[in-house]
């Protein structure tokens, strides 16, 4: 299931208009139907969507570099010296250096993530109780919509918009509340719809519309000609290998924080680069070290971006949503600190999925460094295929896998409901990440509260009662305040 | 003679941050709606609930706090716009614009055309085949029986892709219509065909 995800991540990802969280988004449906609900299903199902993650993440340099056409958004900066490399003749070095950098940024996030998750997992379940958990969710939810986006109070707005539909047909009594009496609300807004709808149909339906407007710019498919050494040599290693290193780290780093995706890693990567280098060709012109920076800090995120999901339950970015989504729908797993506890004499069965998840990534890991480099460097050819045709095709690729899901037309109508929503939400800059994370959370946020106001004996400071939690309180306020006087661009 | 002082809103200034004060507008009105009103009558427990001396966050609480936030948040961004405007009038700003709707508008004729036809075109022929004599029964004893199964999915599914490339690409080609019929073929392949147990839309409505 690895090897199949894989190389279907590294197709997605070299065709521009797609990438990993669409075809992860998309897959899920069928994988559930193949596999079923039963706890056994998971891991082949987060086998084959580690497999796209990480696919997705080598494919997305191969038309930045070939075509100066990002297949995807933190392929960017790829194209700044990719690119040039290929006009001088030096695509296949350019391919071969992404790929080298790119694994082995990936490669060393997921060494980090085995380590640091049930460390970190374990503390969190030591030290944290009700208040503390609470007041550590609003603290994540506080710093996901700061830092995402151009505007606080516009990711904070995104926030609690999430936050109030998550809240939509559910609750303890036996009315299910805010449901208006109707039978469709009852249950609550479909976890599935929502994600879909805001994330995919919203993106859709946005790229539908900048093609529309771009109709009369005719797109070129650029003849791809290579020269001289394109090989890469223990000496190219040795040189890109330093910037590899802080890309990764600076990757890595980033990629722990939720919130803050791949696109401000390669940023940061490329630009911290661009500092330490002393060579004939500069940033921009064509260096391979450019190349290196920016791939090896972009795939250093993915693994690193499952620290706080695992550890915490609080998925990160849009890839980590959908792991917690197939999570969710197929149950037996409640992403936490309570995946790493240790029972004695017993076996935790979330624990053994959790490793059986780092052994997927392992594996995943093996591919893109066996088999990676031969499938990217082929993967030249998706650039032809036209956006405006396969964007439609993915509309009702979503539509048909909603309703397989779900069996109703109702949760079409809340997809296509929420990816008007999500049109909307990109068009007026409100973050679309701060919104489904918030709605992934805003139950558990309820459920650690009612608990933490319960254990308090009904302290209504019940946020306040410990100085740990008083103290992620405060750091939410200073979050705000901080990212609200400093306007980030991630 | 003093210096005049500059209106705390002058119009063109307001037209910078337009759309950020009118989400900000819109959000303050909506969730004081919802505060005072969809909450009250659409919650059966308050916001603190106490039972046999045993007191307990009720299921008002969350959606209260999450709208209150909405109000205070959607204030303090209709301010900050409407300094951020009179500090820098030209800045600009998101927002939708008249070819926005255009798109909007032509997107959503083959969308709700197609979910339209999936819907009814199966049931509607089954009536239709009924009506001129054929006995064949309801749609309902027919929704896992080949063709019947097929035509909503197949007619909305194809009016859906077909018209949206039509719309992007302002013309509607034959391989635009090959598109979207190898589409919906495979579409029914991947689902249908391999599983017993799945239904395509709209069948399990019925």
């Amino acid at each position: 299931m690895v090897f199949f995800g894989f190389v279907l991540g590294v197709i997605v990802g070299a065709t521009p208009g797609l990438g990993g969280p669409m075809a992860m988004a998309i897959s899920l449906p069928i994988l559930i139907s193949i596999f079923g609900f039963e706890a056994s299903a998971l891991l082949p199902v987060l086998g084959f969507l580690v497999g796209i993650m990480k696919g997705s993440t080598i494919g997305g340099a191969v038309p930045a570099i070939l075509f100066n056409t990002p297949g995807t958004p933190d392929s960017l900066m790829t194209t700044l010296d990719g690119y040039p490399m290929t006009q001088k003749g030096k695509a296949g070095k350019a391919l071969r250096i992404a790929h080298f950098s790119s694994v082995s940024g990936d490669t060393f996030s997921d060494v980090v993530l085995i380590v640091a998750a049930p460390s970190l997992a374990i503390l969190v379940e030591q030290f944290l109780d009700f208040p503390e958990k609470a007041a550590l969710i609003i603290l994540s939810l506080a710093f996901i919509a700061s830092v995402v986006g151009a505007n606080v109070w516009k990711g904070l707005l995104a926030a609690m918009l999430g936050m109030f539909f998550a809240y939509i047909g559910t609750g303890e009594d036996a009315y299910p509340r805010l449901s208006l009496d109707t039978d469709g609300l009852a249950s609550g807004l479909p976890l599935v719809s929502v994600i879909l709808g805001v994330l995919i149909l919203g993106a859709i339906f946005q790229s539908l519309e900048n093609m529309w407007r771009e109709m009369q710019e005719k797109a070129v498919i650029t003849k791809v000609e290579m020269s001289g050494d394109n090989r890469l040599h223990f000496s190219d290693i040795k040189s890109i290998l330093p910037f590899i290193g802080l890309s990764a780290s600076l990757g890595t780093m980033v990629g722990a924080l939720p919130g803050i995706g791949s696109t401000l890693a390669a940023t940061l990567g490329y630009a911290s680069g661009k500092r330490i280098h002393r060579g004939d060709i500069k940033f921009g012109e064509g260096a391979p070290q450019g190349v290196a920076a920016t791939e090896a800090a972009n795939s250093s995120v993915a693994g690193a971006n499952l620290i706080p999901v695992l550890s915490l339950g609080i998925p990160g970015n849009v890839s980590a949503v959908f792991i917690i989504l197939a999570m969710e729908s197929i149950g037996g797993f409640n992403p936490g600190p309570a995946v790493f506890r240790l029972m004695p004499d017993q076996i935790n069965p979330e624990m053994v999925i959790a490793f059986g998840l780092f052994t997927a990534m392992i594996f995943a890991n093996f591919l893109n460094w066996t088999l990676g480099g031969v499938f990217m460097r082929s993967m030249g050819i998706m650039i032809r295929v036209p956006k405006q045709r396969l964007l439609p095709v993915v509309l009702l690729l979503t539509v048909t896998s909603i309703y397989v899901q779900q069996t109703s037309m109702f949760a079409i109508y809340v997809t296509v409901f929420f990816g008007m929503i999500g049109y909307f939400m990109r068009k007026l800059d409100l973050s679309v990440l701060p919104f489904v994370i918030a709605f992934i959370l805003a139950n558990n946020l309820e459920e650690a509260m009612r608990q933490a106001f319960a254990v308090t004996g009904a302290n209504p400071w019940f946020l306040f009662a410990s100085p740990v939690s008083t103290g992620f309180m405060g750091l939410a306020v200073l979050v705000i305040l901080f990212f609200s006087r400093h306007r980030s661009a991630v | 003679m003093g210096r005049r002082l500059r209106p705390i809103f002058r119009r063109q200034d307001m037209q910078s941050e337009r759309w950020t004060i009118g989400l900000a507008l819109f959000f303050a009105g909506a969730s004081t709606l919802t505060l005072f009103v969809w909450i009250p009558i659409d919650i059966e427990t308050g916001v603190i609930e106490t039972f046999r001396r045993r007191t307990t966050i009720g299921d008002a609480m969350a959606p209260t706090l999450a709208a209150a936030a909405i109000f205070v948040i959607s204030v303090i961004m209709g301010a900050v716009a409407v300094l951020r405007a009179r500090i820098n009038s030209r800045s600009p700003e998101a927002g939708l614009d008249r070819q926005d709707y255009s798109f909007l508008l032509l997107t959503a004729v083959p969308l709700v055309l197609g979910l339209v036809l999936m819907v009814y075109v199966g049931s509607v022929a089954v009536e239709a085949i009924n009506a001129l004599g054929g006995e064949i029964g309801t749609y309902r004893e027919l929704k896992a029986a080949f063709p019947y199964k097929y035509l909503g999915f197949l007619i909305g599914g194809f009016v859906m892709v077909f018209g949206t490339i039509r719309v992007v690409e302002n013309k509607g080609t034959q391989s635009a219509a090959w598109v979207a019929a190898l589409a919906v073929l495979a579409l029914i392949l991947l689902y249908d065909v391999p599983f017993d147990n799945l239904l395509l839309p709209p069948n399990g409505d019925f």
